[in-house]
C-alpha cells in the first residue's frame, strides 16, 4: 500500500555509484505538493527582492519547473532528464551562439578527457588544450570564441576538470555519459562564475542517498538561507562599507573591519543557492559555509567557511601530499603538506581569476594573506594534534564551556576580521594607514560594532547539539518540522516585508531600508570606484566578492576607452589632457568626431557670427557624448531644437561643446579659460554629482604625480593639508576631507570669474547620473557653494522619472546615458530654458542684468 | 550483530576524538567525515590506526567520505584491503 501512495519508486534502479536507500528518489503526493508550494514561494522570493539577475530567475524558473516533472519520473530517466534541464538552462541565460561555443568547448575538453588512450597521455593532451585556451583567453592568440563564454566555460572545467580526473584515475568503473555531462554542465553553473568546486565522487554518491523529501526539504531551507544572506550582505554593502579615507576613530575602524568581512556574505548566499538548487534534483551535496562566522579558531574557520574548496584542496592535494611524506613523520609531513596547500591556493586563486577575467592577478596583499593565513593554520593544526580538540556528538554544555567557545569565537572572528581587511586592501600601505584610527577620539559609539558581534557570536554559540550531515532516519519529526516552520516563515515574512504597501507602513528609515534591499546596485563606494575607472584607469576590482568585480566581468576587453580610442592627447598644463582636434573614429555606438577646436561638436568659429547668441558648455564625458555617436549627444539635441523653435526675429544659439572625457571640476577652469576665447555669452557648467570628492580627488592626483600647480591657493591647500607625493591615496584623502568645501568653491569661484570676465553669464546644470544609489549624496552642498560662488544654477533633477534607469546607461558596466537619456535630457533643459529664456539670449537683458543678449 | 571491525575503530574514536561522549551517541551510520568529527588531522591518525591494527596500506584516495564517513564504511574498506 506504502507503494501506491509513493509518486516515483525506484523504478529502473538507482543511479550507478550513489549508496541506494530504500525506495530511492520516491515521494508521497502530500509531499511533493508541499515541496511545490514552497518553491512558488521561493520563485516569489526572488522576484520580490530582485535575486541576482533576470537570467537567474529565468533559470529558477526553469528549474523548479522541471523539479515538478524530475521527481515524478523513475529514477533511472532523472539523470538524462537533469541534463537536459542543464542544457536548457544553458540556453536560457546565454545566447545561442555562446551557448553552442560553451557546450562544444566542453564537449571537446570531455571528450580528450575519454579518449581511448593512456591515463597520462590524456592528461597531457588536456593540459595542451588548456594551454592552449589560456592562450586565447589571455588574448595572445586570436581565437573564435565569444568573449562571453570564457568565465563560464573556465568556472565549469577549471577545477572540476582536475577532481573528475582524479576519481577517473581511481575509479573501477567508468561514469555514464549523462552522469559526466551532467556533472560539468551543472544547471545553475551558467549564471554563476563563482561556482562551488562540487567533487564528482561525491556529486555521483550523494545522489539519492537519503529520503528524497528530506532532500529537496534541505534544497529549499538552502536556498531560503542563501536569500538570507544576500539580503544582509545588501545590507551591508548598501549601508554599512566604508572607504579607507572614512576610517577616522575606533568607531569608525571597527565598522570598516565588520562590514569589510561581512561582504563575503555575499559568496557564501550564493553557495547556498546554487547548492540549494541541486539538491532539487537529488544531490545531496554538503552544506556550504558551515556557520563560518562562528569559527573557533583558524582550522575550524578553514573547514567551515568554503567547504567545497577544502574538500578539493584536501582529496587533490593535500592527502596526496601528506602520504608522499609520510617518511618526515606524521607531524613534519602534515606541516608541510598544509603550507602546500596554502600556496597552492594562492595559486589557484589566481588561476581562477585568470580564466574569469583574462588578466593574472599578482598583488602582495594576496600572496601575505594566504602566507598568514597558511602559518595560522598550521600553528592551530600543531596545537590541536598535540591537545585535541573538543568534537560533540551531542548533549548540552556547561556555562564554562559556553564561556570558553564564545570568548574563542570572538577573538576568531576579529583576527580573521583584520586579516580580511588586510587581504581587500588596495595595497598595504593603505592598510597600514587604516590603523592610526585607534589614536582618533574614543567614543561609545566605538563600543556598538564589537557589542553586536558579541552579541550574535553569543547566541549562535547556544549548543543545537549533534553531528551535521544526519540522514533523515536520525531526525526526529519535532526537528524536522521546526526546520520546516521556520523556513517557511522566513519566507512568508520576506515576501510581505517586501511588498511596497507593507513596508512603507512601517515608518521611513524602515521603509528606505527595505526598498534599498529590494534590488541590487552598486553602493555609494562601488559607483564611485566604477566612475573613477573612467577617469583615472584604476581599477583595483581584483576581489571575487566584490559586486564591482561582476560588473566588470562581464564588460568586454576590447569595450571602447579614450585609451583605445586614443581621443585625447597629453597637454603638460594644469588640465593635463585635452581632445585631440580634428579627430574621427568608430565606436560600438556610432562615430566620434572632434572638430579643429577639440570640441566633439560641429565646426564652430572662433568669433561668433553676428546675431548669434553663443553657449560655451563644458563637463565631464557624459556631456561630451561618451556613448552616443555625433549628433545624439544633449547638446547637439538642444541646439537643434532651440534653433528649430527660435520665435521669428529671436537670435540663432550656438553650444559649443566643450567636454572633456574624465575631466574632474578642477579640470574645468582650464576648460573655461580655453572657452573664452570662443567670446560666449554664457557659460554653462555642467555638475553630475560627487563634485566635492571628485575635485579633491585631482588635487591628490596632481601632488601624487608631482604636477606642478600654478594656482597659489591651491597650493596653499595642498601645504596645509600635508600632502606630498608619498602618501597613499587614502591617507591624503583623510587630510583632505577638511578642505573639500574650500576647493569646490574655489573651483567654482575661478570658472564664475573667468565666465565674467569674458562677458559671459556662468550657469551650472545640474544633471543626474544614470545610475541608482546614492550618488546624490554631496548634490545639496555642490548646488549650494555654486550659487554661493555666483552661478545660476538649474537642476535637471528627476529627468529620468518615469523610466527604467537600467534603459538609460550604456552597459551595466558603463553608466553613461544612452541615446534615449540623451533626448529625454535636452528635452528637459529645452523645457527649463523655455522658462528662463534670458540664459538662450531670448529676452531682453534688464537694465541692471549681466550682459545675456545676443550680438 | 556487533562487527568486531567496527567495535575497534569505534572504541579508537571514542577514546581519540570524542573523549567523554555517549558511545550509544555514535552509531554505525554516523557521519564521520561529512559531520565535522573526522578532520584531516582525525583523519590521519585514524589511517595510522587502521594501518597498525590490521596491517593494511591505505592510499590517499581512500581518505575520501566514500571509505571513511561512517564505521560501516571503515569496516567494509578495511575487510576489503585485508582481501
Amino acid at each position: 500500500m506504502a507503494q501506491q501512495a509513493t509518486l516515483a519508486g525506484p523504478g529502473g534502479g538507482a543511479s550507478a555509484g550513489a549508496t541506494p536507500v530504500a525506495g530511492a528518489g520516491a515521494i508521497r503526493l502530500p509531499l511533493y505538493l508541499a515541496i511545490v508550494a514552497q518553491l512558488a514561494l521561493v520563485l516569489l522570493l526572488f522576484r520580490q527582492y530582485q535575486i541576482e539577475s533576470g537570467a537567474f530567475l529565468r533559470l529558477a524558473v526553469l528549474a523548479f519547473a522541471g523539479f515538478a516533472v524530475h521527481a515524478l519520473l523513475p529514477l533511472a530517466w532523472r539523470l538524462p532528464f537533469f541534463l537536459l534541464l542543464s542544457v536548457a538552462g544553458i540556453f536560457v541565460a546565454i545566447d545561442v551562439a555562446n551557448a553552442l561555443w560553451l557546450i562544444g568547448c566542453g564537449l571537446v575538453l570531455i571528450g580528450v578527457a575519454h579518449l581511448p588512450a593512456p591515463f597520462r597521455v590524456r592528461v597531457g593532451l588536456l593540459v595542451a588544450l588548456g594551454a592552449a585556451l589560456a592562450l586565447m583567453r589571455a588574448r595572445v592568440v586570436e581565437g573564435p570564441m565569444p568573449e562571453a563564454i570564457w568565465p563560464i566555460l573556465g568556472s565549469m572545467f577549471m577545477f572540476r576538470l582536475i577532481t573528475y580526473m582524479y576519481d577517473l584515475r581511481h575509479e573501477q568503473a567508468p561514469p555514464s555519459p549523462a552522469r559526466t555531462l551532467s556533472y560539468f554542465f551543472l544547471l545553475p553553473n551558467v549564471c554563476f562564475p563563482l561556482f562551488p568546486v562540487v567533487d564528482f565522487r561525491t556529486f555521483r554518491r550523494s545522489h539519492y542517498d537519503d529520503d528524497a523529501y528530506r532532500v529537496y526539504q534541505l534544497g529549499i531551507d538552502w536556498m531560503v538561507r542563501g536569500v538570507i544572506h544576500l539580503l544582509a550582505y545588501r545590507f551591508v554593502y548598501y549601508h554599512l562599507t566604508l572607504a579607507p579615507a572614512e576610517v577616522v576613530d575606533p568607531a569608525t575602524l571597527s565598522q570598516y573591519l565588520v562590514s569589510n568581512f561581512l561582504l563575503y556574505l555575499r559568496v557564501s548566499g550564493l553557495f547556498h543557492l546554487i547548492i540549494g538548487m541541486l539538491c532539487l534534483f537529488g544531490f545531496r551535496l554538503p552544506e556550504t559555509h558551515n556557520r563560518y562566522l562562528l569559527a573557533s579558531s583558524f582550522t575550524d574557520f578553514w573547514r567551515r567557511i568554503n567547504i567545497y574548496w577544502k574538500d578539493f584542496m584536501q582529496k587533490v592535494f593535500y592527502y596526496p601530499a601528506l602520504f608522499r611524506l609520510r617518511r618526515l613523520g606524521t607531524t613534519a609531513a602534515m606541516v608541510v603538506a598544509t603550507l602546500f596547500v596554502f600556496v597552492l591556493t594562492w595559486f589557484l586563486h589566481a588561476w581562477q581569476w585568470f580564466w574569469l577575467r583574462g588578466t593574472t592577478l599578482l598583488v602582495a596583499q594576496d600572496v601575505l594573506f594566504w602566507t598568514f593565513l597558511g602559518a595560522l593554520v598550521v600553528v592551530n593544526a600543531l596545537y590541536e594534534v598535540r591537545h585535541g580538540r573538543r568534537r560533540r556528538l551531542g548533549g548540552g554544555q556547561t556555562p564554562r564551556e559556553y564561556a570558553g567557545l564564545v570568548a574563542r569565537r570572538y577573538a576568531t572572528f576579529w583576527a580573521i576580521a583584520v586579516l580580511w581587511s588586510f587581504w581587500t586592501s588596495e595595497s598595504i600601505a593603505d592598510w597600514l594607514a587604516l590603523w592610526p584610527a585607534l589614536r582618533g577620539p574614543w567614543s561609545a559609539s566605538a563600543l556598538l560594532y564589537p557589542a553586536v558581534v558579541l552579541a550574535v557570536i553569543a547566541l549562535g554559540s547556544v549548543e543545537r547539539g549533534g553531528v551535521r550531515n544526519v540522514k533523515g532516519a536520525a531526525q526526529t519529526p519535532g526537528e524536522a518540522l521546526r526546520v520546516r516552520a521556520v523556513t517557511v516563515a522566513s519566507m512568508v515574512a520576506l515576501i510581505v516585508v517586501g511588498v511596497e504597501s507593507v513596508h512603507t507602513r512601517l515608518g521611513t528609515e524602515i521603509a528606505t531600508t527595505v526598498h534599498s534591499l529590494r534590488s541590487g546596485r552598486l553602493s555609494r563606494l562601488d559607483s564611485a570606484k566604477l566612475e573613477r575607472g573612467y577617469y583615472e584607469s584604476l581599477l583595483s576590482v581584483d576581489r571575487f566578492n566584490s559586486q564591482l568585480w561582476e560588473v566588470y566581468s562581464k564588460r568586454p576587453a576590447n569595450w571602447l576607452d579614450t585609451q583605445h580610442a586614443q581621443l585625447k592627447r597629453f597637454t603638460g598644463d594644469f588640465a593635463q589632457v585635452e581632445l585631440i582636434p580634428s579627430f574621427v573614429s568608430n565606436s560600438n555606438y556610432g562615430t566620434i568626431s572632434t572638430n579643429r577646436w577639440g570640441m566633439r561638436d560641429r565646426d564652430y568659429a572662433l568669433a561668433p557670427p553676428p546675431g548669434t547668441f553663443r553657449i560655451a558648455l563644458l563637463g565631464p564625458s557624459n556631456v561630451m557624448g561618451w556613448g552616443v555617436g555625433d549628433g545624439e549627444t544633449f547638446e547637439a539635441l538642444l541646439e537643434e531644437r532651440l534653433n528649430a523653435s527660435r520665435p521669428p526675429g529671436a537670435t540663432a544659439v550656438e553650444i559649443l561643446n566643450f567636454a572633456v572625457p574624465g575631466y574632474q571640476p578642477m579640470q574645468q577652469v582650464v576648460a573655461a579659460d580655453k572657452a573664452a576665447r570662443f567670446d560666449p555669452d554664457a557659460l554653462y557648467y555642467v555638475a553630475t554629482g560627487r563634485e566635492l570628492a571628485r575635485n579633491a580627488a585631482y588635487l591628490i592626483e596632481l601632488v601624487r604625480k608631482g604636477r606642478e600647480i600654478p594656482y597659489p591657493a591651491l597650493r596653499a591647500v595642498a601645504d596645509e593639508a600635508r600632502l606630498d607625493a608619498d602618501l597613499e591615496e587614502s591617507e591624503a584623502s583623510r587630510r583632505l576631507q577638511p578642505f573639500r568645501e574650500r576647493l569646490l568653491a574655489w573651483t567654482y569661484g575661478e570658472i564664475v570669474a573667468t565666465a565674467r570676465r569674458a562677458g559671459a553669464r556662468p550657469v551650472l546644470l545640474f544633471l543626474p547620473q544614470a545610475r541608482a544609489g546614492s550618488w546624490q549624496d554631496e548634490v545639496a552642498q555642490q548646488n549650494a557653494i555654486a550659487r554661493e560662488a555666483g552661478f545660476e544654477v538649474i537642476s535637471l533633477q528627476g529627468v529620468y522619472d518615469g523610466h527604467d534607469i537600467e534603459t538609460l546607461r550604456v552597459a551595466e558596466w558603463d553608466e553613461h546615458p544612452n541615446r534615449l537619456a540623451h533626448r529625454l535630457i535636452a528635452e528637459r533643459l529645452h523645457a527649463a530654458l523655455a522658462g528662463a529664456p534670458a540664459l538662450v539670449g531670448r529676452a531682453q537683458p534688464a537694465a541692471a542684468s549681466p550682459p545675456s543678449g545676443g550680438r | 550483530m556487533t562487527d568486531a571491525i567496527q567495535s575497534a575503530v569505534k572504541e579508537f574514536i571514542m577514546t581519540e576524538f570524542l573523549p567523554g561522549e555517549d558511545p550509544d551517541e555514535l552509531t554505525p551510520t554516523t557521519p564521520l567525515v561529512t559531520g565535522g568529527i573526522l578532520d584531516s588531522i582525525a583523519t590521519m591518525k585514524l589511517v595510522l590506526f587502521m594501518e597498525e591494527r590490521y596491517g593494511v596500506r591505505l592510499e590517499a584516495h581512500e581518505t575520501d567520505p566514500e571509505h571513511l564517513d561512517t564505521l560501516v564504511d571503515i569496516a567494509a574498506l578495511i575487510r576489503a584491503k585485508r582481501g
